[in-house]
């Protein structure tokens, strides 16, 4: 993503509380440049180029901190802190538009994407930098962005109705806050959090340390992957999506209005200003959406495509190794579902969860990853090969029901041929 | 050991039989191997049940004004449809096959069922090609009446080869249909109907007997209630009577939906649609059939409330008005009104209340057995549903195909 870096002057010092106490408010238009998708291979905190790769067989006792520090939750800044002199500011511009995104050869659907991409940009800061967001909605949906893992102030915490109202077509929100703590974290919309995720509404949040990565200390790097895990009913999804937008589509009609306006009361969307308020209209005879004379049965939602950075196997991108080299592998499970998520021919380190370092890494082959969780993995380039990385709940390898598919991806030996072996992949859509 | 031969032998004839007997369950698909993938598969129906009470007065010299009751089931109806996308998501591919309850003179009970859906239809973003039965190419504008026959003389281009036994014939027809969209709002229509025959002059005639063109304008879905014309149309028809039945009917017609309120919670609308006919020369009514021939102007107006608290539908208040004249038959004006209120009981089940009224002058009248004008007043219920099984397309005309780019699916 195309990011403005800036540095916090004396000149500039009061212009940014101004534009912090916008934010904490109800938004303000940007006129930056729109943000663009952003890959995650390369590691700029890695060692330069010519930095010898610890061989593997030197890496297995290397000091890796192994005691509880007691206060570890606790941030290192005041997350209700003001950007000072000198502090470096990210600025991106967020848009949210709905897009037709071909996710297999001639399988289109619509999604709701963040600067047109699926998964969205990434955001990859340094810890206690800060990260400016202007948020822009062209969608007739309500949108917000909550920093999944971050410790942020209250109000930007994205939780529409909770901490902020949702965003809704042509609005802006600006959200401000440090990064921390370090480590593999994400970003998502969090109006109906369950759709809007299906929609494609996620993206990989990465705050790398301000000092020391135990990590790139333990396990030397040059290469690093950021595999975003996620599942969609599309039927759901469309059906969803169409409704929504629909009564959007009405209620910004009416917003050109103001008789209309005034008929908009919290019930024709169900918001209400307390408890107590709700349960007196549901007394009074107001039909709340949920009872059965306004839903019928439940709608089911059952995945039939499932995504490695918001593509299904056989479109997703593989990952590159070499003998030797030890790769970081961050997965974030932005779904609904356990993902657990297998190597052939390899163990692995698992190293962090949430973005925190374990206690101690964990060597094992298969790795899950809980919804909502993030998972970093080492991969020692061992054993020469093409080798299959998928979900092994196996559910969750079909496209619309057909095996093999969905959340799969392989691992390449860039130096396999050199090693005596000859791998051609074949592309199955139908075993 | 002779038992247990007889019983090898069985299984033997059984296991040859049965696959037989599977396919001897439904007609053979053109290219019988893998006829069809599990489709979608939409069922949506409606139930109407009235009290009726009706008090129709004569033209004859006694002229007094009798009156009757029954239980009116009409209209109620049963839709099947499948649909599967095609190969290379050129389009999707449907049948639909449906029957409507209707009034029937032919029927002993008065209440008979009608094929009024019956046809194969393949979509894609610019074109809409159907053949079979289904509603007729002349149908325009919904009025807010209990049901679409209700002032039929008025609301419906009449059909001018039925003999009025079975209103439904004016309603649905046997066709071949193109139909053209642009922008998924704006549609050409280009038909060729067999309009059912059941007059003795031409009964058991199946080919085309009319033919014509209709534009149709319609609005998002979701701004019907806020745009102030949603929805508008016109067309021409010809129907190919023969010189013994006064020559070639021609029909110009129109409507609109116009929001005089536009408004989700309460919302005022008016429907207009008139239809001239003309080129026939009837001069006088031998029967029912003449009324759908002769020229004439035939105009219909509804003035509807719809009471929507927080955007769900409460209650519907509506005024239907039909008035028809003829350009060469005398003393033959017939106007009728309706004055509907509905109350939502539950989504899709609605208390219906109705009093309808029709004034006809003599030459009318005659041939509606003398009766010059009716009072009758209906109480009952409707229950209109949909569903879909194995729901895996969305509807062509649906917001995000509308908005954001076709999808065919």
């Amino acid at each position: 993503m195309e990011e403005e870096t800036k540095q916090v002057g004396r000149r500039t010092f009061l212009s940014k509380l101004a534009g912090l106490a916008g934010a904490f408010g109800i938004g303000a238009g940007l006129d930056s440049q729109p943000a663009q998708a952003q890959g995650s291979v390369v590691n700029p905190n890695a060692p330069k180029t010519g930095t010898p790769v610890v061989p593997v067989e030197n890496t297995r006792h290397s000091g890796w901190p192994s005691q509880m520090v007691i206060n570890e939750t606790a941030p290192k800044w005041n997350p209700r802190a003001m950007p000072k002199p000198g502090d470096k500011i990210h600025e991106f511009n967020i848009e949210i538009t709905v897009e037709k995104i071909e996710i297999l050869p001639m399988e289109e659907h619509h999604f709701y994407t963040f600067n047109k991409t699926m998964p969205g940009p990434e955001i990859r800061v340094k810890e206690g930098d800060w990260v400016k967001v202007n948020l822009t909605n062209k969608t007739h949906d309500f949108h917000t962005i909550h920093w999944h893992g971050m410790y942020v102030p209250c109000e930007m915490d994205g939780v529409p109705l909770g901490t902020q109202y949702p965003v809704g077509y042509n609005q802006k929100f600006t959200y401000l806050w440090r990064a921390q703590p370090a480590g593999t974290h994400f970003y998502h919309c969090h109006n109906m959090t369950n759709m809007h995720i299906q929609a494609g509404l996620y993206g990989s949040l990465i705050v790398e340390p301000a000092e020391m990565d135990i990590v790139q200390q333990t396990f030397p790097y040059e290469r690093e992957y950021t595999l975003v895990l996620s599942e969609v009913d599309t039927d759901f999804l469309r059906e969803q999506m169409n409704a929504m937008l629909a009564m959007g589509v009405t209620m910004d009609a009416m917003n050109g209005s103001s008789k209309l306006m005034s008929k908009m009361s919290g019930k024709m969307m169900g918001w209400f200003t307390s408890k107590e308020e709700f349960e007196k209209a549901v007394r009074g005879g107001w039909t709340p959406p949920y009872h059965r004379s306004r839903t019928g049965p439940p709608m089911r939602v059952e995945p039939n495509f499932f995504f490695i950075n918001g593509r299904p196997y056989p479109m997703t991108e593989h990952m590159h190794i070499t003998r030797g080299e030890n790769i970081r592998v961050r997965l974030i499970n932005a779904g609904i579902l356990l993902h657990n998520m297998h190597l052939h021919g390899h163990d692995f380190w698992h190293v962090c969860v949430d973005g925190a370092p374990l206690a101690s890494p964990v060597r094992m082959n298969t790795v899950p990853v809980f919804p909502g969780s993030t998972a970093d993995i080492i991969i020692q380039g061992t054993n020469p090969g093409g080798w299959h990385f998928h979900d092994h709940s196996d559910i969750s390898l079909m496209n619309n029901g057909m095996s093999p598919g969905g959340m799969m991806t392989m691992l390449m030996y860039e130096d396999a041929e050199a090693a005596g072996f000859k791998f051609k992949e074949i592309i199955a859509t139908d075993s | 050991m002779k038992q247990n031969r007889t019983g090898v032998a069985l299984l033997a004839l059984t296991a040859a039989l049965l696959p037989a007997m599977a396919h001897g369950q439904a007609q053979k698909s053109p290219i019988p191997e893998q006829p069809s993938i599990a489709p979608q598969i939409e069922l949506d129906g409606t139930g109407i049940g009235t009290l009726q009470l009706s008090s129709p007065r004569t033209t004859l010299s006694n002229g007094v004004r009798s009156s009757n009751s029954r239980i009116n089931l009409s209209d109620s109806a049963l839709l099947l449809g499948v649909s599967q996308q095609l190969s290379g998501k050129t389009g999707v591919g449907s049948f639909v096959v449906g029957l409507t309850s209707t009034e029937s003179n032919r029927s002993p009970s008065g209440t008979d069922a009608f094929l009024h859906q019956l046809y194969l239809n393949f979509q894609s973003r610019k074109l809409d090609a159907a053949i079979g039965r289904t509603d007729t190419g002349t149908r325009l504008v919904d009025f807010p009446t209990i049901r679409g026959d209700d002032l039929n003389e008025f609301v419906n281009v009449l059909n001018p080869f039925s003999d009025g036994s079975n209103v439904q014939e004016h309603r649905y027809s046997n066709q071949a249909t193109v139909i053209l969209h642009s922008s998924l709002r704006s549609s050409l229509n280009l038909h060729a109907q067999n309009l059912i025959t059941t007059t003795p002059s031409t009964v058991g005639q199946g080919g085309i007997n009319s033919y014509g063109i209709a534009y149709q304008y319609q609005e998002l879905d979701a701004l019907a209630a806020l745009k102030k014309v949603p929805l508008w149309g016109a067309g021409f028809e010809r129907r190919t009577l023969g010189s013994g039945e006064g020559g070639a009917s021609n029909v110009l017609y129109g409507g609109l939906v116009y929001n005089i309120a536009p408004d989700p919670v309460d919302r005022i609308d008016l429907r207009l649609q008139d239809y001239y006919a003309f080129g026939n020369d009837t001069r006088a009514f031998g029967s029912v059939t003449d009324t759908f021939r002769a020229d004439g102007n035939t105009i219909a107006l509804g003035l509807r409330y719809l009471h929507s608290p927080f955007g769900v539908p409460g209650y519907q208040v509506s005024l239907t008005a039909g008035y028809k004249t003829y350009d060469k038959v005398r003393h033959a004006d017939t106007f009728g009104l309706a004055l509907t209120g509905v109350k939502r009981l539950g989504s899709g089940f609605d208390l219906v209340l109705q009093y309808q009224y029709q004034n006809r002058q003599s030459a009318y009248a005659a041939a509606y057995s003398g009766v010059k004008d009716e009072h009758s007043i209906q109480i009952g219920f409707v229950f209109n549903f949909t569903n879909t099984f194995n729901k895996h397309l969305g509807p062509r005309r649906s917001l995000l195909n509308l908005q954001h780019q076709y999808l065919p699916d």
